[in-house]
């Protein structure tokens, strides 16, 4: 009897085409959203353009060796290379500047008061972080000349000793990682959307309180009439909708495994476990919810919507500094709200190697899941109803 | 008894849907429970099927106590909604198939009793199609196979007509009258009394939460002080003529209205023969002639003062 129930539970959710919408075509087309949003990040590539821009030819050009020789070297051909040079006479490179064919004029011998040869100055159009990038490298090109300059005037011999550390930069803080994975700044969206396709998970336990009881819909009062036990007929309908729901989240994280190349380190078998308990958590809200608004299903689902919202929101899945206001401010929220208990075992996952936190995380979220569903199933019982 | 209730008593704030209702339905019959919209209907039906709860009172069927637990006595009663209850997600075999399935676990017996309630209930060509690319009259007719696919003894049926042409209503009817020749007892609420003076063995008049005449429907016609009527269709009638007409024997009242003479009789029989004497008598011409029996309808009349329509 619990399988026949089970099975027909399962094929009634399966072929509920606008929930499995909400429930996976929903979160498949935010994965693919975010994996075209954020795919610069994800792959740690920024796509830099070489910059266009002229150089005044001339006898101050050809006379600075050392200019001609750090715009060489940035402008060669390669992975590093931060511009893209035309050397021309002033007049052209005027004249491209107006076209926008190049960012700025290098203007070698200009820019001293005192006539300087080896002076420099910069000609732009307009300002932008790509002129920026042109300004900087030109002082830096001046602070290292005149530094290279003054020390082989004032000691000639320390220069073969400072010469090699002109380039160098010293960086006064350490990196340490919690984890021996590899840091990446987009996982952090793609575990909130997890998080969030775990929750929507709420709708498949909705859908059953509708279907179950007599006040709710003509199919309730059918069931109702059975001789099926009704506690049997609960947990048959709570166990498919777990079923689909966990389904659902493993289709999303295949896809993003597979499809978009998400990487989950080796930490998937416990990403399996924080899925399974964030759908236990998410069909117990929506079971909740149903059970306990005596209203039409229309405003169940927009209650649900918001609780979900809400939920993520503390959670910190829409505004990052959320998460620690609540902690600070209210920290007995970050405990008994389900979104954050997910999203905190995703981010212990993939920041910290030891997993204590996790599982304090997981535990906490079983034991809130296991007081809604008793809840839940106390008022589904067999009972009789004030009106239908 | 297969069903027996006592003094059923349903509040809804100051509203009382029962009124200390009480009813007996004998093993084998059709029991009509008849009542004009919001008489109380279906309301004594979920409190008999304990799905509402009620105030007072007492239930048993097949003389047990019914309780939401009652899974012995559920497994004998096999019920039709007013609202159409399948999923939409299942088709019209899948539909019966669950939910026979709640009541009989072999799976091969199953499979017959479906086989069976699909044919029973027409809907042998449309086995795989799904309810909402059903007409409403097979949606209706899928409504009672889910309802009887496990052959139970007792058949509670609410307003399944409604919304039903004429055709199907016909087909349901007949399939009821089956039902209950194999052995069913069936209760049949309705407000269509032609439906219940003609598919019920006995017939219950409930109007206000209460119980207002119980009989077959010649017992029930009996209870008031009426017999036929006959119209006729006649021009020109003198009112001597009427007033010589409500001299006949058995005549209650006489109107003549609109060309169109309406005859009320107390009862007695041969009263068309004598009317139509009559008028051959006083040579007068007419063209049609009616003549109608009591209804269900002037039995509520009677009792109430209303029409069971209003």
């Amino acid at each position: 009897m619990a399988m026949h129930v089970f099975s027909y539970r399962l094929k009634c959710l399966l072929r509920d085409k606008e929930s499995v919408f909400w429930t996976l075509a929903f979160p498949v087309l935010l994965a693919t959203m975010f994996h075209f949003a954020f795919g610069h990040l994800m792959t740690g590539e920024p796509a830099f353009e070489p910059i266009p821009v002229a150089v005044a030819d001339g006898a101050a050009y050809q006379s600075n060796f050392a200019l001609r020789q750090m715009l060489e070297a940035v402008s060669a051909d390669g992975e590093n290379q931060l511009l893209r040079l035309t050397v021309v006479d002033r007049e052209q490179a005027e004249r491209m500047l107006a076209a926008g064919e190049v960012v700025g004029v290098i203007l070698p011998g200009e820019g001293s008061d005192t006539g300087d040869a080896t002076s420099v100055s910069l000609m732009v159009t307009q300002s932008g972080i790509r002129q920026s990038i042109l300004k900087a490298l030109l002082d830096e090109y001046l602070h290292s000349y005149a530094t290279v300059s003054s020390i082989a005037a004032a000691n000639p011999v320390a220069l073969f000793g400072l010469i090699g550390e002109l380039g160098a930069r010293e960086s006064y803080t350490q990196q340490v990682s919690f984890s021996d994975v590899l840091p990446d700044s987009s996982i952090g969206y793609f575990y909130a959307l997890l998080a969030m396709t775990c929750l929507y998970g709420g709708f498949w336990g909705m859908r059953n309180t509708n279907d179950l009881q007599a006040d709710q819909s003509p199919q309730g009062a059918r069931r109702s009439l059975a001789p099926t036990h009704k506690m049997a007929v609960v947990l048959c309908d709570w166990a498919a909708a777990l079923v689909v729901s966990f389904g659902e989240v493993l289709a999303v994280l295949a896809y993003l495994a597979f499809a978009l190349k998400v990487q989950f380190g080796s930490q998937v078998g416990y990403v399996l476990l924080t899925c399974a308990a964030g759908c236990l958590a998410g069909v117990s809200v929506g079971t909740l919810i149903g059970t306990m608004v005596r209203k039409s299903e229309g405003l169940k689902v927009g209650i649900l919507v918001g609780v979900n919202n809400l939920m993520c929101f503390f959670a910190g899945l829409m505004f990052v500094k959320m998460k620690d206001i609540i902690a600070r401010n209210a920290p007995v929220l970050s405990y008994i709200n389900p979104a954050a208990l997910i999203s905190d075992a995703f981010y212990s996952l993939y920041v910290f190697d030891n997993h204590r936190r996790f599982f304090t995380n997981i535990a906490i979220l079983c034991v809130l899941s296991a007081a809604m569903c008793l809840v839940s199933f106390m008022q589904l019982r067999g009972e009789r109803y004030a009106s239908l | 008894m297969l069903i027996s209730v006592r003094d059923l008593v349903k509040r809804y704030g100051n509203l009382v849907a029962l009124d200390h209702f009480s009813l007996d339905v004998r093993e084998g019959e059709i029991l009509g429970l008849l009542g004009p919209n919001g008489s109380g209907k279906t309301t004594a039906i979920n409190c008999i099927l304990s799905l509402l709860r009620y105030d007072k009172g007492t239930v048993e069927i097949f003389g047990r106590p019914m309780a939401p637990d009652a899974y012995e006595s559920k497994r004998d009663i096999g019920v039709v909604p007013q609202n159409v209850a399948v999923f939409n997600e299942l088709t019209v075999e899948e539909n019966i198939d669950y939910f026979c399935g709640m009541y009989v676990e072999d799976r091969a017996v199953r499979r017959g009793l479906v086989q069976e309630a699909v044919e029973f209930v027409g809907l042998a060509d449309f086995r795989r199609f799904y309810p909402r690319k059903l007409s409403g009259g097979m949606l209706r007719r899928l409504n009672i196979a889910c309802g009887i696919a496990h052959k139970p003894k007792l058949i509670i049926m609410d307003e399944p007509t409604v919304g039903v042409d004429p055709q199907s209503r016909n087909s349901v009817l007949e399939g009821i009258r089956k039902l209950n020749e194999h052995g069913a007892t069936v209760v049949y609420t309705s407000h269509y009394m032609e439906e219940v003076e003609q598919l019920c063995t006995r017939i219950v008049i409930m109007d206000k939460g209460r119980t207002l005449a119980t009989g077959t429907k010649d017992e029930l016609k009996a209870m008031i002080n009426r017999g036929e009527t006959i119209t006729v269709e006649i021009y020109a009638l003198q009112d001597e003529d009427v007033e010589r007409i409500r001299q006949l024997p058995n005549v209650a009242s006489v109107e003549y209205d609109d060309n169109r003479l309406t005859v009320r009789y107390a009862n007695g029989q041969h009263n068309l023969l004598t009317l139509l004497d009559f008028l051959k008598s006083r040579d007068l011409s007419f063209e049609k002639v009616y003549s109608e029996r009591p209804t269900l309808n002037d039995v509520f009349l009677e009792i109430t003062g209303r029409q069971l329509r209003d």
